[in-house]
């Protein structure tokens, strides 16, 4: 009985963190799948500049810790030029998942794309559509359906490592579990904290299903 | 008058020469059979016809204008995007695999390119989509995707689909090739109607009934050369070359 009293009273705190650990993963992942596109499809052209710089990306953010990009744009950025010295923790916390994140997604995304068949773009072409609107009226439209699977374990993964921001001070879920299991000595903070977690993770995956679904009608 | 003319069309795939040579006229409305083992190089003289693939050298009039002349692989024609659009708009291309939109029902496949690149207005793209669909003997099948359709069926749409754009001239590689056999022949059905309407056709096909009945003339290719052609009669009961006739017993 004591223990679900504790858990009660941790509550409102343990959700408010739960609120930053949600949106940290969402407005990065939404900003991340916009750069992403960019990437990817920087990636695919026949520009060789454009699709090498892009690689250079890509291969950067994949090829080096995260943890150590977080450090990097909080604490080594400002060092070296002044100008950039980011005050919010969660905005700096923002900016190193979003660069991250879209190095992932652009894979996830150029892989959809080239997955698909090469005869639809065939086919377009040979019906007069220019290559970009082959890509915008064919190809693309039918690699969506492809890319949610991987992308919602991406937004799964993101969930989840949000809790290196803790590391940074800022008060996510993870870190506010740590407060409040130091300040008053109980461990017990961590089981409602990791079922937030599971909560929050089967209530994305959910909505992914569903979407997925929607997307897949004509097969 | 001709409406394609090919001189000294040469494809090599890095050090696979495809194609050696390969000169050819085609009449307005002439249907034109070119029959050939498999590796002859019919797929690729069609795609260099419509540009899905790039000759190294020859020349291509369509409708008596020169389309290309390269050497080396070079164009040496100078056309404006927009130009170069307006001649390959006067061929449609049927494949062997269909290559419908999967995504889209059977008639959005046949309204897509008219309303994208010619900007019909919607309404009448839809009209025109309804009755090639209906010309195909599909009238029934507007709405359905295309993994609900036959394979019979999905050509009969992607036949529809290349009319839409009204070329001058359609392309058919080996249209019934990867369909079940008592589902060739409502396509062949379709492709007689659009014969017998006037279309000039260029067939790759192994239907010899087909070619009898339908062509004007048949062309045989045997490793990336035109090694014979004539009327269907000629070539099927007198074929000249060994090859030919070699070839016409495997398939008969
Ligand atoms: N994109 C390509 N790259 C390399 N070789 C190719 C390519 N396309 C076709 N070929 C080769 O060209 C030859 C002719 O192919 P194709 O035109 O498809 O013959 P057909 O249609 O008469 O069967 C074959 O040997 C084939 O392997
Ligand atoms: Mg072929």
């Amino acid at each position: 009985m004591d223990a679900l009293t504790k858990i009660v009273n941790w509550m409102p705190a343990l959700l408010q963190a739960t609120g930053t650990t949600i949106s940290l993963s969402v407005l990065s992942v939404a900003a991340a799948l916009v750069f992403a596109v960019v990437l990817a499809l920087g990636k695919i052209s026949a520009n060789p500049v454009l699709s090498n710089l892009c690689r250079a990306y890509i291969f950067f953010f994949r090829g080096t810790p995260l943890l150590m990009q977080l450090f990097f744009i909080y604490y080594t950025l400002p060092q070296l030029i002044p100008a950039l010295n980011i005050q919010s923790r969660f905005f700096a916390a923002w900016l190193a998942f979003t660069l991250n994140v879209a190095a992932y997604l652009a894979e996830i995304i150029r892989a959809a794309i080239e997955s698909i068949d090469k005869g639809q773009m065939e086919a377009s072409r040979a019906l007069g559509l220019t290559r970009r609107q082959a890509m915008r009226l064919v190809i693309i439209p039918q690699a969506y359906r492809r890319m949610i699977p991987p992308i919602c374990n991406e937004f799964v993964m993101v969930l989840k490592d949000t809790s290196l921001v803790s590391i940074i001070a800022l008060t996510d879920l993870t870190y506010q579990t740590k407060i409040i299991a130091s300040n008053r000595a109980s461990a017990l903070v961590y089981i409602p904290a990791m079922l937030i977690y599971l909560v929050i993770t089967g209530v994305f995956t959910f909505i992914f299903n569903k979407l997925e679904k929607r997307l897949s009608i004509y097969e | 008058m001709s409406i394609i003319k090919t001189e000294n069309i040469c494809k090599s795939f890095g050090n696979l020469e495809v194609l050696k040579n390969v000169s050819l006229t085609v009449e307005p409305g002439e249907v034109v059979v070119i029959i050939g083992p498999s590796g002859a190089g019919k797929s690729t003289y069609l795609r260099c016809l419509n540009r899905l693939e790039k000759s190294t050298s020859g020349k291509i009039w369509i409708d008596d204008q020169l389309f290309e002349d390269r050497a080396n692989g070079h164009n040496q024609v100078h056309h404006t995007a927009k130009e170069r659009a307006a001649v390959l708009l006067e061929m449609g291309m049927v494949f062997q695999r269909f290559n419908l939109f999967p995504h889209k029902t059977a008639l959005e496949n046949v309204m897509l390119a008219p309303l994208a690149v010619k900007h019909v207005p919607e309404k009448e793209a839809r009209e025109k989509a309804t009755a090639l669909l209906q010309r195909v003997g599909l009238g029934d099948k507007m709405d359905a995707y295309p993994s609900k359709l036959s394979g019979g069926q999905q050509q009969r749409v992607a036949i529809a689909r290349a009319l839409a754009m009204e070329p001058k001239i359609m392309l058919f590689d080996e249209p019934t090739s990867a369909l079940d056999p008592e589902l060739v022949g409502d396509v062949l059905n379709v492709m007689k109607q659009l014969a017998e309407d006037g279309m000039t056709m260029l067939v790759v096909t192994h239907e010899m009934g087909f070619a009898r009945e339908v062509a004007d003339r048949v062309i045989f290719m045997y490793d990336g050369a035109v090694l014979e052609e004539g009327r269907p009669e000629e070539i099927f009961s007198n074929p000249k070359h060994e090859r030919t006739r070699q070839f016409l017993q495997s398939v008969l």
